[in-house]
């Protein structure tokens, strides 16, 4: 039964997160706080709110290095645009 | 199984124990070395800031031929290292296990190769559930690294995103909680760290009690004569594989000085254990041409 559960939740939730399982973007932290990111789906990116940061997430693959991150501005939920980083986000 | 007991004897297959005291000048020598790691890329000088670039440049540049490479170059050895190095590990089913600078997945593959085997060895029911719980995470710098071992993955038949994760990710700052991984594998990957010991300390932080860090690194062979065959076969031989195969003479130049650039096998050690790591050995394959070095977090 609780096999059965862990499956379903598993799969359900699949496409959420961007392209990323549920599970792998619960298991994420910010590599600069380390504290929980925050899932973005305007954007389709992982967001630390602990530092205003957006990580993006390209091809199914979550871009966790600290100098890709954009600086979100104060008050905005979605990632900047027109950055040095050219990726397609995955929705 | 015969290749691999004679790769073993190959040269000399030496495992030791740090020594507890050390003097003052040995820890000296390698907080200096630390810097110059920083700052070296291969035999070239270059800023810290700079170094990350060019070494992700060499990646990019190496990804596609990546494996082909290692075939050539190692003779097809990397294969058993990499085998010693999961025999190590000894992955057991519902583990978190990270491999960093895994790229292409080579060392990921053998993690759940094997966990799959304990399982189908086990009994049915209980152990199954156990194994669902299993997660290899996939950690590099270079995201073309990643794309090709995604596509290995695919081609060998892993189910997409079922245990097996791929996240773009510094070693220096990983994107991990504390105390969350049972195993840290790392090979052929910290030679290409800027700040050594801060990958190491990050795979410290990761680590559970008890978990373990294992490294395989190209290490430095001290065995006469073999030391300057050695020697000929990665100035000469190898930059030259490197133009004809990869296109790409100037990476395969940069590995081959960045292998001489690395800190020996017990200074190695030494920094393994300033990061917090206790009970940790070395075991030199092929004369010390790649040594597997582990430490525990207790």
């Amino acid at each position: 039964m609780r096999r059965t559960a862990a499956l379903l939740l598993r799969h359900s939730v699949g496409g959420g997160a961007g392209g990323i399982p549920q599970a792998l973007a619960d298991a994420l932290v910010c590599p600069l706080s380390k504290k929980p990111l925050r899932y973005c789906e305007s954007s389709g990116s992982l967001v630390s709110d602990a530092v205003g940061v957006s990580f993006p997430i390209v091809d199914g693959i979550p871009c966790l290095v600290p100098k890709d991150g954009k600086l979100l501005d104060h008050d905005q939920e979605k990632a900047e645009d027109g950055s040095t980083k050219d990726s397609s986000y995955n929705q | 199984m015969a290749l691999r007991a004679a790769a073993g004897r190959l040269g000399s297959s030496s495992r030791r124990l740090l020594p507890v005291l050390l003097s003052p000048s040995s820890t000296n020598d390698h907080k200096s070395f630390l810097h110059s790691h920083a700052t070296s890329f291969g035999y070239k000088h270059v800023p810290e800031e700079e170094k990350s670039k060019l070494v992700g440049n060499v990646f990019s540049s190496v990804a596609s031929s990546y494996d082909v490479m290692n075939d050539l170059m190692s003779v097809g050895l990397h294969r058993l290292w990499k085998d010693r190095l999961i025999s190590k590990l000894n992955p057991f089913p519902g583990m978190k296990h990270l491999d960093v600078a895994g790229g292409t997945g080579d060392v990921a593959f053998r993690v759940l190769d094997r966990i799959n085997s304990v399982s189908h060895r086990a009994m049915q029911g209980t152990l199954t559930d156990i194994e669902e719980d299993t997660q290899i995470y996939v950690c590099d710098i270079n995201s073309n690294m990643l794309n090709v071992g995604k596509k290995r993955a695919s081609e060998r038949g892993y189910k997409e995103g079922h245990r097996l994760s791929w996240i773009q990710g510094d070693a220096e700052a990983l994107s991990f909680e504390d105390g969350s991984m049972d195993g840290y594998t790392i090979a052929f990957g910290i030679r290409n760290v800027t700040h050594i010991e801060k990958a190491l300390s990050e795979a410290y932080r990761v680590l559970k009690r008890g978990g373990r860090f294992l490294c395989l690194e190209l290490s430095h062979v001290d065995v006469p004569l073999f030391k300057e065959i050695y020697d000929v076969y990665s100035f000469s031989v190898i930059p030259a594989m490197g133009e004809l195969v990869a296109g790409d003479r100037q990476s395969y130049q940069y590995l081959v000085e960045s292998i001489r650039r690395f800190p020996n096998q017990e200074k190695f050690s030494q920094m393994i254990k300033d990061a917090g790591f206790e009970g940790i050995e070395y075991e030199n394959l092929v004369g010390g041409v790649v040594a597997i070095h582990s430490g525990v977090k207790l």
